[in-house]
């Protein structure tokens, strides 16, 4: 194969990954709305553009099966094949193999599957045959309901005619590079910024006032290059809850809000596995049988509901089930019995519910297909910690529960404290992290047995730490009083954190300390600060944990 | 020698940086650094041994400090007028090294790298790669990764990592 096949190639794979991935969502709405032909127009389309470019790159067997693909399809549009949930689902199976065949391709250029099977039946399907094979086992089951309810108040009709793409793919590695040129453009511009006093001229002080606004919209824009939509991560989730609805023969109403949100890149890419856990979960053990709902005078059908939201600096994402609710006596006696907890300890409701994230935690005894494959919700909670988030529970027996995970907007920028200990040390602490900052007066502060000092702020006792002493630095004599005490959480706990000053909050671009710097504890990243100097961004939760 | 043959001289010679620690002259192969710096600000990394001084930020990347001096010879090397810090390139990462001076740019035969001469307890000097003879002057010839321990840095960076995944 020669250079310019493998591009051409690798050119319509990669476009075939999107095209694939854009009748997946097409399909799932025509299983609503079975009338609309523009929909099936797309899906026409969309089969018959895989058709034409994979056999223009020598990939016959796509080419091949997209052609029966696309002649099952032509007549669809012209009536002659019923749309109904068989026939979406023999359709739905058509994709999946398109998108497996795509992947393998990627990895493999020569790797061309064929399915015999899929293509008979397709092959039965265009002689006006009623689909057999899994397709009918699907008619069998309740045909799923599927809903969606666009964020947006004008819903994005599949447009029939074909837009021109005015999206261009670029290299997740040149945003980057980009994003990293432009944070040390902002450097040098904050100390032009700073030393602007000393230019005579009000020409070149007005410019670089200039300069300053314009590279302010060139670090937004640039990072917002790495921010993309959440569209497939609702379509994935969308298609889950569709499976899985099937398979467990449940009536589930998937409603979709803030599709349009936009996230890091890395973010959306990883939140996936959290999320597929978490809705996995709610359809298998969070929602009841149809007929426990109806006994219960719920609507048979039950509810899944992704939202995604921007709060303040974060993302939120909500999984809202109206299933049975976290039942605290269940948890409590399961976590007894895993000698997680001690018979006669007393915990909140609260705490209880967080048990379901301890390792090796899960309630339901006989392990089902879909869910409960000995992974529990413990890796949901590692995963949201590794993107620098953190997740809740919201439940109540009988009405149902909400998984919220707050995300930062993106992993490359925080908002940040710059803290000063021992002389001229500069760290950096994640606002996120931080609640309020107090100036101890000498009476809150105690010391109970011969180290551990703790603070006393409004009738609450805090443990208190000393920065300096915490990271090895030499301590300093300055009484606490003189010190700032920064109160921070972790989970559940409060502790305070006693710095000499606060020099200011900023906008933190985070940097990967070097690959050959061993990994230090509670030391998460480094920046580089306004006046150019390297910096230390501190992990409060890494810290406490340690002591 | 070299100019007697200069185009044999460009085959069979290695340019080598050199550079002093304290009183002893060492030489890295030019091709191993990046460029050569003065001292600069750095940030001291807590927990982490004397050698480390820490991190600085050379044009928006953070890279380590490393004093050589101390590294290898055991006595920290004080800022001065000459002292310089090279940065040195490992292919996936720089680090930067703090030496008492940087001297010239020489060109060495390849020849004339000798073997470094074996002593009891040799192991501690196997960061020394060869000896070469200049000047009635000895200018030993550093195996970074070696001086570095970069392996050892390496094997580190995996296991926490694979320990992360």
């Amino acid at each position: 194969m020669d250079a310019f096949e493998i591009e051409l190639k690798t050119f319509f794979l990669q476009e075939a990954q999107q095209l694939v991935a854009e009748a997946e969502q097409y399909l799932l709405q025509l299983e609503n709305n079975s009338h609309d032909e523009s929909v099936i127009d797309a899906i026409f389309r969309i089969a018959h553009n895989i058709k034409g470019s994979s056999r223009g790159v020598g990939l016959t067997a796509i080419g091949d099966f997209t052609h029966v693909l696309e002649s099952a399809l032509l007549k669809v549009k012209q009536k002659e094949i019923p749309i109904n949930a068989a026939t979406v689902g023999l359709l739905l199976e058509c994709n999946d193999f398109l998108k497996t065949s795509v992947e393998t391709l990627i990895a493999n250029h020569s790797d061309e599957r064929t399915n015999p099977d899929l293509l008979s039946r397709l092959e039965a399907l265009l002689r006006g045959e009623i689909p057999g094979g899994t397709a009918a086992v699907e008619e069998a089951a309740p045909a799923p309901h599927l809903h969606v309810v666009p964020s947006t108040s004008t819903p994005p009709p599949p447009t029939a005619a074909p837009k021109t793409d005015e999206n261009i793919r670029v290299g997740l590695k040149r945003v980057d590079e980009l994003i990293n040129d432009v944070g040390e453009l902002v450097i040098l511009q904050t100390v032009l910024m700073q030393q602007r006093h000393l230019i005579q001229s009000p020409l070149l002080q007005n410019t670089i006032m200039q300069l300053n606004k314009i590279t302010k919209n060139i670090q937004d824009k640039s990072t917002s290059l790495r921010m993309v939509s959440m569209k497939s991560t609702f379509q994935k989730m969308q298609r889950i809850v569709r499976d899985t609805s099937s398979a467990l023969s449940k009536e589930i109403n998937f409603i979709g809000i803030g599709e349009d949100s936009e996230i890091d890149k890395t973010v959306a890419d990883q939140i996936n596995d959290p999320l597929v856990h978490i809705i996995r979960n709610a359809c298998d053990h969070a929602l009841e049988t149809p007929e426990a709902r109806v006994a219960a005078g719920k609507p048979k059908a039950g509810m899944i509901q992704l939202a995604a939201y921007h709060k303040g600096g974060s993302m939120v994402i909500e999984v809202r089930d109206d299933g049975k609710g976290l039942n605290v006596e269940v948890i409590r006696r399961k976590a007894i019995e895993k000698g997680l907890i001690k018979e006669d300890s007393t915990m909140s409701d609260g705490e209880i519910h967080r048990l379901i994230f301890h390792p090796g935690f899960s309630t339901k005894t006989e392990i089902t297909d879909l869910s409960g494959r000995g992974v529990g919700l413990d890796v949901v909670k590692t995963n949201v910690e590794r993107l620098k988030g953190q997740i809740e529970i919201e439940t109540s027996v009988g009405i149902g529960t909400t998984f919220r995970i707050v995300l930062p907007l993106t992993l490359a920028i925080i908002d940040g404290m710059v803290l000063r200990i021992n002389g001229d040390e500069r760290y950096v602490l994640p606002s996120n992290q931080v609640v309020e900052v107090v100036q101890p007066e000498s009476a809150d502060v105690e010391c109970i047995a011969d180290r551990d000092d703790v603070l006393k702020l409004r009738g609450e006792t805090l443990p208190l730490f000393k920065l300096d002493a915490v990271l090895g630095r030499s301590k300093s004599k300055r009484p606490a009083t003189s010190s700032v005490a920064i109160i921070g959480h972790t989970g559940t706990m409060r502790f305070a954190l006693l710095t000499d000053e606060v020099i200011g909050k900023q906008q933190i671009v985070i940097k990967q300390l070097g690959q050959d710097m061993a990994r230090v504890r509670g030391i998460s990243g480094g920046a580089i600060l306004g006046d150019g100097r390297a910096a230390l961004i501190l992990d409060l939760n890494e810290i406490v944990q340690a002591r | 020698m070299e100019s007697s043959n200069p185009k044999q001289a460009a085959v069979s010679s290695i340019r080598h940086l050199c550079f002093s620690l304290g009183e002893e002259e060492y030489a890295v192969p030019l091709a191993h650094v990046r460029e050569v710096i003065e001292l600069p600000e750095v940030t001291p990394m807590p927990h982490s041994p004397a050698h480390y001084r820490g991190i600085m930020n050379l044009r928006g990347q953070i890279l380590s400090i490393i004093d050589l001096r101390l590294k290898i010879k055991g006595s920290k090397q004080e800022a001065s007028n000459t002292s310089a810090v090279i940065i040195l390139d490992f292919e996936s990462f720089f680090v930067g090294v703090v030496v008492s001076s940087v001297n010239r740019v020489v060109p060495f035969e390849v020849d004339e790298i000798k073997e470094p001469p074996r002593l009891e307890n040799s192991h501690k000097l196997d960061y020394i790669g060869g000896v070469v003879q200049r000047d009635k002057k000895l200018i030993l010839v550093l195996d970074v990764a070696k001086a570095l321990n970069v392996e050892d840095l390496r094997a580190i960076q995996t296991h926490s990592t694979v320990k992360a995944a």
